[in-house]
Parts: structure tokens; sequence; C-alpha cells
């Protein structure tokens, strides 16, 4: 029993120091992994900064890879009215309208003679 | 110290060794993963803030470069008149409203379309196409009650508080300044779920229910709006324009739940005014010239 328990001890210590070796082995190899992986990323943004697949149509036309796809977007679905809504700019004076429209306001005496004209009797 | 204790003593000292000098360099992972923890923390809080109910204010912004948006395309129909004259109508079914934290605001849009929506925080437009396919005030009345609808059930506001994408970006310095990235962003994510996907058809359901709720309490016939959405179902069929139809539930749909809604509330008041004589007197300019 006391030899079981003996070479249970020895396998338990001698399966930490392997557990042990591994880890620091994994660190080490982990980070140089790592360090391969932050490369490769600097080599392909590199890559992407150098010219990606519009680069040559840039050179040819002058027009920025943005406004190639854009072009690419329009082409593929036609835009709808809410969308063109929403891609309006505003001007001053189109927020002066809002504004404007904001500040409106009917005086309550002529909603209420407004009402009495129509014989509405509204609740409240 | 006998030798089989003193080995014993080894080995367990030996082991206790072992494990710590697994945690050592364990150090530097368990910092990282502490650093890791933290960004993940400050990530969900901000997710978790991102998706609170945004504030009245807010809303506001949200609302104003709406309607600066929906002004720019459109312009407003210059009536003094009839401005003033929707207004009237407006106010009085919005009084009606649950929702009387924000102030609502109708003008007139310069469009032969067929259409009225509502940007938040009580923006409301109706084209003159919508004004003039109307025959009567009660009609008019149903249709800028629907619209007051959809701004106390705060339909839009609810969807915009959900859309993580519309609502990142959030944080940043003067995001809720007039014009800033983050608006443009956020009131053209609206517009485009106004106009071209459309709300869900629950949201309009229920905006009909208390369209014809606060139509009524402001003392005009409840079937106002159901009038109006058969029109507008023939109008368009005749090639009206009108985003209504192409994203809203069936008019033939919509119209039945009114009907019940009138049937079970006993709201078939036939001698409630409908006022077309007031209306038409009003509404003059925009409508068609017989014949034209």
């Amino acid at each position: 029993m006391k030899r079981m328990l003996k070479l249970f001890s020895l396998l338990v210590l001698g399966a930490l120091l392997m557990a042990l070796t591994s880890s620091l082995g994994q660190e080490q190899t982990g980070s140089e992994q790592d360090q391969d992986k932050t490369q490769k990323e600097q080599q392909e943004k590199k890559k992407k900064k150098k010219g990606g697949f519009f680069s040559g149509l840039k050179a040819i036309t002058g027009e920025s890879s943005e406004q190639q796809e854009v072009t690419a977007t329009a082409g593929s679905k036609t835009v709808g009215e809410g969308e063109q809504i929403g891609n309006a700019q505003p001007t001053t004076a189109d927020r002066q309208a809002v504004t404007a429209m904001e500040n409106y306001s009917v005086p309550q005496k002529d909603v209420k003679k407004f009402q009495d004209d129509g014989q509405l009797k509204p609740q409240q | 110290m006998k030798p089989r204790i003193a080995f014993r003593t080894a080995l367990w000292a030996a082991q206790i060794l072992a494990v710590l000098a697994l945690l050592v360099p364990a150090r530097e992972a368990r910092a990282q993963f502490g650093d890791f923890l933290k960004k993940a923390a400050d990530k969900a809080q901000k997710a978790q803030k991102a998706l609170q109910p945004m504030t009245l204010e807010e809303e506001r912004e949200v609302g104003r470069e709406v309607a600066a948006k929906v002004v720019a395309f459109f312009h407003l129909y210059k009536d003094d008149a009839l401005t003033r004259y929707v207004n009237l109508v407006g106010a009085t079914v919005a009084a009606q409203s649950e929702r009387q934290d924000v102030t609502y605001h109708f003008a007139v849009l310069d469009s032969d379309d067929i259409n009225a929506f509502s940007a938040p925080a009580g923006y409301i437009f109706i084209t003159r196409g919508a004004v003039a396919l109307c025959e009567d005030e009660s009609e008019l009345a149903g249709v800028l009650a629907h619209e007051v609808g959809h701004v106390a059930g705060k339909h839009v506001l609810k969807i915009v508080e959900r859309d993580k994408a519309l609502r990142a970006g959030f944080d940043e310095a003067k995001a809720y300044a007039p014009g800033s990235a983050y608006l443009h962003k956020m009131s053209r994510g609206v517009l485009i779920k106004l106009i071209d996907q459309g709300l869900a058809p629950a949201d309009e359901f229920d905006a009909d229910q208390r369209g014809i709720k606060y139509a009524h309490a402001a003392g005009y016939p409840a079937d106002g709006l159901a009038r109006f959405l058969t029109k507008l179902d023939e109008a368009t069929q005749q090639g009206g324009k009108s985003f209504w139809t192409r994203t809203h539930p069936p008019v033939k749909d919509r119209n039945a739940r009114l009907q019940q809604t009138i049937t079970a509330q006993h709201w078939e008041d036939a001698d409630r005014p409908k006022l077309a004589g007031r209306f038409a007197a009003q509404t003059q300019k925009v409508k068609p010239k017989a014949g034209a």
C-alpha cells in the first residue's frame, strides 16, 4: 500500500513537471506565434494600403475606391425613396423651416373656438 | 528525521513547488485575462447603456434631424391658412393622446404623393396629395390621429432604441449636435425604416386603434380614417403614389379591425360632424380643379 502511494506521488510529480515544461514551451511558442501573426497582419494592412481590388481602376479612372464601391452598390439595387430622403443634406433654410414648425403654435383659445365652431365637443 | 519521513516531506515539498512553478508563468496570462475581462465588462456596460431608452432631449434631436431631411427633400407647402387649419385639426386630436410629454407639430409637404408620416418627438407631416384626397375634416382628423398614435406608441423610437447598429456612436462627443454624423446616420435609418421597409404590422394596427380613439374623443366620427383608407386604396390602384399601401398592412384588414372596434365601442355616431364644408373652404387651393 505504501509503495503504491509512493508510486502515485511520483507519478503526480512527474505529470506536474511535464505540465510545467510544456506550459513554458507553449508560452514561448505562443508569443512567437503572436509575433508572427502581428507581422502577417501588418503586411496585409500594407498590401491593402498599397492597393486592393480597386487600385487598378483608381490608376486608370482617377476615382477613389470608395466612389467605385458606391457606384457598384447603386448599380446592384434601387435606392428607395426613404433612403433618398435620408441622404438629403438639409440646408440652413431647411433647418430654419423646422424651427419655424416647432415655434408655430395655435393659441388655445383659437383651438377652443375652432372646436366650438365645428360643434366637436371633445372630451377633457 | 527518519529517511522515510524525510523522503515523504521532500516529495510533498516538490509537489507544492511544482504547482507554484506552474502558477508563476501563468501570472502574465492572468493579467492578460484580467485585461480581457475588464474590456469585455466595459463593452457590455457600453452596449447596455446604448440599449437604454433615449432621453426626451435625444428623441427630440433625432426627430428634428428627420424633420430637417423631410423638409429638405419635399419642401413645406407654403400656405399659411392651410398650415393653420391642419394645426388646428392636429391639436384637437393630439389633445386626446395619452402622450403629452412632447409637443405635436404639424406641417403640409409640397408633394402630390398621398402620404403622411411622423418622426420621433411629435413631428407630423401630411402631403398636399393626402389632404386633397380627404373629403371632409373627419378624414383629415383620422389620418393625423393615426400619426399621433405612432408618436404616442413610440413605434419609431422603440425601433431606434433596439437597433445596436443605429445607436453605435451615441456616446461620442457632440453626437446629438444638429447635423452631426451620428444624427445623420440615425435619421437616415429612421427614414429607410419608415418609408422603404415600413413599421411592423402590429405597430400600424396599434396606431389605427389609437387614432380612432383620439378622433372619436375629439368629437369626430370614428370612421374618418377608414373612409380615407378606402379612397387611398382606390387612388393607388389608379396610379396614385403612396408608400402607405406599399408598406402598411392591407386596407381590407385595417378597415375590418377598425370596424370591429367601432362596433364593440358603440362608436357608430351618425350625428357627429364630418365638417365637409369647413374642410372644402380651407383646402380649396390643394384640391384638383374640376376637369383638370
